[in-house]
Parts: C-alpha cells; structure tokens; sequence
C-alpha cells in the first residue's frame, strides 16, 4: 500500500471550473431562497387561513413535499414531469422545481409556526384598543413573528444550498457537477473532491455563523419579563 | 397532448421496487444504528473538558453539517479508497456516508439534551452526594433521554430521506431501482409517480408516528 | 335614544356563556353606573374572567344584552336558554372596542415598542391622530401612571407592577367609556400589587367608571361602590362593600371569604 501522492497543484490549476460550479450553485440557491420567501408567505398564509378552500390544499402541498425526499422530486420533475406536459425540461428548471417547492413548503411551516407563537395576549391587547385585523398583523403580530422566523429561515437557506449538489446528478453546472466532470477528465478525484467539499463548508460556513448570531440576539432581545 | 396513464406496468415490475425497498431499508437501518456510537462518541468527545478531544470533534461536526451529503458520499466513493488502498462497494459507502452525516447531527442532539438539563438538577444530585456515574444514570440521563427523542426521531427521518442520494453511486435503493426500471421501460411517468407516492405514504406514516410520541411525551411531562 | 347622565355604562341582562357543554355563565346581571368602580370577586372557574371578556367581546356572548354607553350591541335574532340571542359583527364590535379599556393579567404590553410607543399604538393607529398630539397625550397618561421616567424602556427591563402601570396608562389613552381589569394584581409579586392598586385607586378617585375582577378584598374594601360575588355562572350576592364582605347573607358568600387570610380593613 503506497502512500498517495497529494498533487493540489495540478487541481488548482484548474480553478475555473470551480469557481464556474460555485456560480452555479449560487445561482440556483439564489432563485430558490427567493422562491420560497414568496411563496412561503403565501402558502404559509394559506395554511394559517380558516378558509377550508385555502387550508387544505396547502396543508396537501405541505405534507407533500416535506415527506417525500428532495431527492425524488428533483428526479421526477426531470424525468416524468416533461413526459407528462410534452414540454423538454431543462435540469436547471428542474431542479428549481424541485428544491424550490421543497423549499416552499418548509418555509410555510416556518411562517405558520412564527405566527401561531405569538401568544394570544398580544392579539388581545392589540383587540382590546380597537385595532382591526390588518392594523394588528401589520404593528404587533408580524414585526414580533418575523423575528421569531429569522433563526429558521437561515437554517433553511443553509439546507437549500446543500440540496443545490443533488442537481449534479441531471447535468446541472454547480460545484459538485463541475467536480464530477473534472474527475472524469484528469481524473485525480481524491484532491477535486477535497477541494469540492472545503469549497462548499467555506460557503456555508458563514451562513450557519449568520444563522447562530442572529438566534442569540434575537433571543435577548424579545423577553418580556413576568 | 393528454399523456395516457398505464399503472399496469408497475405492478409487472413489483419485485425490482421490493428489492429496492429492501436495499433502502438495510442501509437505513444500518446508518442509524452507527450513526447513533458515531454520534454518541463525537459529543462524548465535544463536552470533554480536554480542548485535544472537544475542538477536532467540534470542528469534525460543523464540517460534517455544513457540506452536503452528496459530496461526503462522492469523497468516501471515490476519493477514500485512493487514501487508504481499499476499494469500497456502494453500499459500505453509502452506509459510511451516511453514519457519518447523521453521526453529526446525532451528536448535537444528544448534547443538547444533556446540555438542556438545568444546572439545578446537577447541584441537587451533588449536594446529595452522588458521583458523577450517580448522577448521570439516575438524573441527568433519565431526563436528558427524553428530551432527545424528538429531534433525534426527526434527524432519523432525514436519514431515511437521505437514502436517495445513494442512488447516485449505482446502490440499489429504492429510487435507484425505479430509475433504472424507468429508463429501461420507457414509463418513467408511472413509475416514478408511484414511487413518490410510495415514498409519501412511508414517510407520513413515520411522521405520524413521530407526532404521536412527541405529544405523548409532552402529555407525560405535563 | 340619547344617554342621560343618569344611564349606566354599562348594562348587563341575563348573560349566558357556553363553551361546548360547559355552561359557564348562567344568566348574570349587572349595572355599572358613571364614575362607580364595581368590584366582581368569586372563586376560580365561577366564570368572572369570561364575563368581563364578553363585555369587550373578546368572547362573544352565548345570549344575553349588552348596552354599553346607551349602545345595545348587536343584533336580536331570536332567544336561548329564556335570554335574547344577538348577532355580532367583528366591524361594530371593533368599534366599541375603543370605548371599553381592558387591562390584563398576563399584562400584554407590545415587547417590541418602548412604554410610550405601547401607550401611543391605539392613539396613532386607531384614533389616528398625528404623531406629536398622539405622543403627547401617552406622556400624559404616563405620567398619571407615574411612569413617564420610563417613557423609553422596553417592557423587558420593567418591572411586573411597571409593566402593568403602563398597560394601565395605553387602556386609558384611549379615553373609554368604562375600564375593565381582569384580575390584574394577580400575576405580581407581592411587593409589586400595591403600586398598581394604588393606580387603580387613583384613577376611580378620578371618576373612571370600572369594572374589576381581583382577589384583592382590601382595594374591593375601600374603593368599590358595590361588590358582586359570582358563583358557578350567577350573581349570588351583590351590594356595598360593607354588605358582601363585612356582613354576607348567602352562605356561599361566607364559605369563600373565610379562604382568605390577609384581610385589611
């Protein structure tokens, strides 16, 4: 068993192609993050909503997409999805697709479950002077309910970017794809692959820093005490 | 254009889904089972006192977090045998991969149990004069146990999720299988759809489940 | 039918609540008249907290008529349990919601607004007065409170009986007809009841018309024109201080006083 040779050099020399993945996988995270602050208000929305018509869809969708792994809905929207609309689909749309309705569903919850935090006492102390709804969730519900929401939606972000390396697999070009076909061609994966995973945790990293920051300040300020 | 369903052709097919679902099953379990010593060991080594044992894990953990699961099944592939001249099947990678992802994850919950568990609870023992083993086993561990169980029932769904991704690496799990049927078949609509659903119904099923012990957690607390 | 100074407030008649099958309110009847502070006491479950949350509707009436401020709310539409039943529309309910102040036990103040911001929400938002009249009059108000030093803390750094003071002073920023307080000493430490009660005294001397649910014989005792004890869902005894709890008639009223020990007056 001989001891391997690290060559990074010869890796490094080929840093356009990691950088062309991160583009990539920064792209894609970007649209998807974006996607589900929209459409995570809306369907959270939905979800919170007494309205049978509204809540119940979006309860399917929710339960949908968080039991079922990311995994499969990237691969089904790439595969099946185009058979059954007749249409060609790209996999960077697919991946969309998938991660970012995954990511949908997850942000609803995260928006119910900030707004269902907010104790009664608010929503009645805020009654009790006169406000009507939209006054109430626009000056005391929301403001408290996003702060509340914060931590989560950074967590989230961070698994969006993890999921982004799933589109490798239907030819999309992030980082984990432009490893792959960098391995495929000079073939030394020890060292591409190890510079594909520091590449990703240097990404993220500060992400998750960002995300434990903001759990620690918000969690100051806010307590009221009794 | 009306795409016309057939669902006849999975049914044909049903031994290759069962062998896969199988396949899904064995890694599954197994991860869980070395994931939890991996994850029981690495937070042991993080709450050392000792900064030798507690930074590597801590650092250990943060990376195994913070990368996706793809790339550390692709490096233990691909990348690991070149290290240690060993070649390694899909499956002990993918079992590999992910004992170790989960390993990270379940280390957090367990110490955050522990850590969870009022100081109050620790001056109480000792000031009864209780060794440390004392402690843990009648105390702190009864009740940090219990905290645990929800995230970690939560962070084994993601593992079961998780077993997708190793279809990536040719294992015949469940996905894999239906993707090979698919592309060989030229039905990927049916099977696909039916794995998705099969999918959605083992895993609400398994969240069900995990609701119901949470609430009866809480209700016993309580 | 214009108020005459002489019209209760607030009128009560033949209030029922249901929540399922529990009859919480069973037919209670009450009058609270201009400048008169009303004390309702009774035992844990005898239903006072739901009584006084249906008279700012924060729970809607199962039958029974409200008047507030020569207003009957709502609309008849037919009879339960012998009471009229009244539709309620959350628009009209909204309203008079201005006119009813209701301070609570769990205090409620807006942790993300500092004392004066809380005591200027109603006056901004739902008077919608500019912002210098708005924050002049919540200085105002805090200052009757005896708070206005802390005009700029956020709840967090208050202490309980403060944080209840400045919930006080934004119920009374909205200059209501009558103020309801849902037994608001009871979540305090000790030392921290008699600041509030104290508030409290100030503003009945001042004319407020009220309605409390306490604990607190002493302040029902010395401040309160006419005290209501409330058993299992009915008035069982009600008229002045002197009567309820210096001489009860009913022994129910008796049994329940006995509980208490602190009894100064």
């Amino acid at each position: 068993m001989s001891v391997h040779e690290w060559k990074f050099g010869v890796v490094l020399e080929y840093w356009r192609n990691f950088a062309r993945g991160l583009l990539g996988t920064f792209e894609l995270a970007a649209i998807i993050v974006l996607a589900a602050l929209v459409g995570g208000v809306l369907v959270g929305a939905a979800r919170y909503s007494k309205l049978r018509l509204l809540n119940w869809p979006a309860t399917a969708f929710i339960e949908l997409f968080r039991n079922t792994p990311v995994f499969v809905q990237i691969v089904w929207f790439y595969f099946a999805f185009p058979v059954i609309i007749g249409k060609q689909m790209h996999g960077f749309y697919a991946a969309l697709l998938g991660i970012g309705l995954n990511m949908i569903a997850y942000s609803a919850e995260i928006f119910r479950g900030g707004i269902q935090s907010i104790e009664r006492g608010q929503w009645e102390a805020a009654k009790s002077i006169g406000m009507g709804y939209a006054a109430m969730m626009r000056r005391i519900i929301l403001p408290q309910a996003i702060r509340r929401m914060v931590p989560a939606f950074a967590n989230r972000l961070i698994e969006a970017v993890k999921a982004t390396s799933l589109a490798s697999t239907i030819a999309v070009s992030e980082l984990l794809f432009e490893g792959e076909q960098l391995a495929n061609s000079i073939y030394r994966p020890l060292e591409i692959y190890t510079v594909v995973a520091m590449l990703y945790f240097l990404a993220i990293y500060p992400l998750a820093l960002l995300s434990y920051w903001l759990e620690r300040r918000l969690a100051i300020d806010e307590r009221v005490k009794l | 254009m009306k795409y016309e369903w057939d669902f006849g052709f999975v049914l044909k097919f049903q031994d290759v889904l069962w062998q896969g679902f199988l396949g899904t099953l064995k890694i599954g379990v197994l991860a869980l089972a070395f994931g939890s010593l991996v994850g029981l060991f690495l937070a042991l080594m993080r709450m050392s006192r000792r900064r030798a044992l507690s930074l590597p894990a801590t650092g250990l953990i943060e990376f195994l977090r913070m990368t996706p699961l793809m790339i550390q099944l692709f490096w233990i592939y691909f990348a690991l045998p070149i290290l240690i001249g060993l070649k390694l099947d899909a499956f002990a990678a993918a079992v590999i991969a992910l004992s170790v992802q989960s390993g990270a994850f379940f280390a957090e919950v367990f110490r955050g149990g522990v850590q969870s568990i009022d100081r109050s609870q620790w001056e109480g023992g000792k000031a009864l004069g209780m060794t440390m083993p004392q402690l843990m086993r009648r105390i702190i561990l009864p009740q940090a146990i219990r905290r645990m169980i929800p995230p970690f029932m939560e962070r084994s769904f993601e593992l079961m999720k998780g077993t997708t991704q190793a279809a990536t690496i040719a294992y015949g799990e469940l996905l894999y299988q239906s993707m090979v049927l698919s592309s060989r078949l030229y039905r990927p609509v049916e099977i696909l759809t039916c794995v998705a659903l099969l999918y959605l119904v083992m895993l609400t099923m398994a969240s069900l489940a995990i609701r119901y012990v949470e609430h009866r957690l809480e209700a016993a607390r309580s | 039918m214009t108020p005459d100074a002489a019209d209760p407030i607030l009128s009560v008649t033949a209030l029922h609540k249901h929540f399922g099958d529990l009859h919480v309110l069973r037919g209670v009847d009450l009058e609270v008249r201009r400048g008169e502070t009303v004390c309702l006491i009774g035992s844990s479950g005898s239903g006072k907290s739901t009584f006084l949350r249906c008279i700012n509707f924060m729970e809607y009436p199962s039958a029974g008529r409200i008047v507030i401020a020569g207003k009957e709310v709502g609309q008849p539409t037919g009879t339960r349990d012998g009471a009229p039943v009244y539709r309620y529309r959350e628009r009209e309910l909204t309203r008079i919601r201005t006119s009813v102040g209701m301070v609570f036990q769990q205090f409620n103040l807006f942790p993300h607004k500092t004392a004066l911001e809380n005591v200027m929400e109603g006056l901004l938002i739902v008077r919608r007065l500019p912002r210098a009249e708005a924050e002049e009059r919540a200085r105002a108000d805090l200052k009757k409170v005896g708070l206005i030093d802390k005009a700029d803390q956020y709840p967090s750094r208050l202490s309980g009986g403060q944080q209840q003071r400045v919930a006080i002073a934004r119920a009374l920023a909205m200059e209501p007809a009558i103020m309801l307080f849902d037994e608001v000493t009871s979540s305090l430490d000790p030392e921290l009841v008699g600041e509030v009660l104290r508030a409290m005294r100030d503003l009945a001397h001042e004319g407020m018309t009220m309605l409390v649910v306490t604990h607190e014989l002493g302040f029902a005792y010395h401040v309160a024109k006419k005290v209501l004890f409330l058993h299992e869902g009915v008035i069982h005894e009600q008229g002045t201080p002197d009567e309820v709890l210096k001489n009860p008639r009913q022994e129910r009223t008796k049994a329940f006083l006995t509980g208490f020990t602190d009894f100064y007056f």
